[in-house]
């Protein structure tokens, strides 16, 4: 079952030419939930400095 | 009784604090599923026949579909107790779901897209179930904007609940789309009622990558909820204490 599906590392990347395809896919995913994790953490630290501020 | 417990544990205070208990957990056990079952479905699976090593954007492309499509739901749903029960924090949840619902379908479309290239040959196609998936995409897009076009917060939360349940009926398109319709899109792999047509091999690390990015989006949920119940209970003397 965890058998390593590829002969070397090099191959696991280029997988037969779909490589590029499933890199970009992943990239995508992760920029996006990336960004929006940064971004809500951001906006909250702002509103809970204004609330403090207003205090 | 059930407006009594429903307003018990809905109050936007008791979920603040009951978020900031639970999520660590949440967050930390489903990045770990989600990497593993990546790792796992990218280099340890075997080859599909048929697709070649392009199918792996399947560990990617399912979990933001079946997001996309749930999220939608749970936007229903809170929209139904909103206006049944006037509860505050399902109003809260409908604007904190709709982004995020608007991300993973943005997702859904550009992976499926990308996967397209080298199984159909093509990046686009006019087809049910793309298209069903393109105007979901459109109605979240449409419920942001119709949210922030008012200043008045509970004529918006109003409007934007009536609106969520008129296309809800979208989803039930979407998911029968490719039962209905003759589409290049293939039907579903995974059902509740029938055995998956998915060799076991491959199946495992879907379902955890699924489970993984569930968890995810529902902290990133539950982390825009909070940014909600910040700006809409700013007045309080509660959130004074909370900060």
């Amino acid at each position: 079952m965890f058998n390593f599906a590829f002969n070397s590392f090099e191959e696991a990347i280029y997988m037969n030419g779909h490589g590029i395809y499933v890199w970009i896919v992943l990239f995508i995913v992760v920029s996006c939930i990336t960004i929006f994790f940064i971004t809500y953490r951001k906006k909250i630290q702002k509103i809970k400095k204004k609330l403090n501020e207003s205090n | 009784m059930i407006k009594k417990f429903i307003h018990q544990f809905a109050s936007p205070k008791t979920y603040l604090y009951q978020v900031n208990r639970f999520y660590p957990y949440i967050f930390y056990s489903s990045l770990v599923i989600y990497i593993i079952s990546l790792i796992w479905g990218l280099f340890f699976t075997p080859e599909d026949f048929v697709q070649g090593n392009s199918y792996r954007i399947i560990y990617l492309h399912v979990p933001a579909s079946f997001l996309s499509q749930s999220l939608y739901l749970a936007m229903a749903v809170a929209s139904v107790t909103y206006l049944v029960w006037r509860v505050k924090l399902a109003a809260y949840l409908i604007i904190a779901i709709a982004p995020i619902g608007a991300m993973t379908t943005f997702i859904a479309l550009i992976s499926g897209s990308i996967w397209g290239i080298p199984t159909w040959g093509t990046w686009w196609q006019w087809d049910a179930r793309i298209t069903s998936t393109l105007i979901l995409f459109i109605m979240y897009l449409g419920l942001i904007s119709l949210h922030n076009s008012f200043s008045n917060f509970e004529k918006a939360d109003k409007l934007t609940s009536w609106l969520v349940i008129i296309g809800a009926v979208n989803i039930p398109i979407i998911k029968k789309s490719v039962d209905w319709w003759s589409t290049l899109h293939q039907s579903a792999s995974i059902t509740l009622t029938e055995k998956p047509t998915i060799d076991v091999l491959m199946l495992y690390p879907l379902i955890g990558s699924i489970i993984g990015f569930l968890g995810l989006i529902t902290c990133l949920v539950l982390t825009s909820s909070k940014y909600q119940i910040l700006i809409r209970e700013k007045t309080k003397s509660w959130i004074r204490d909370y900060v």
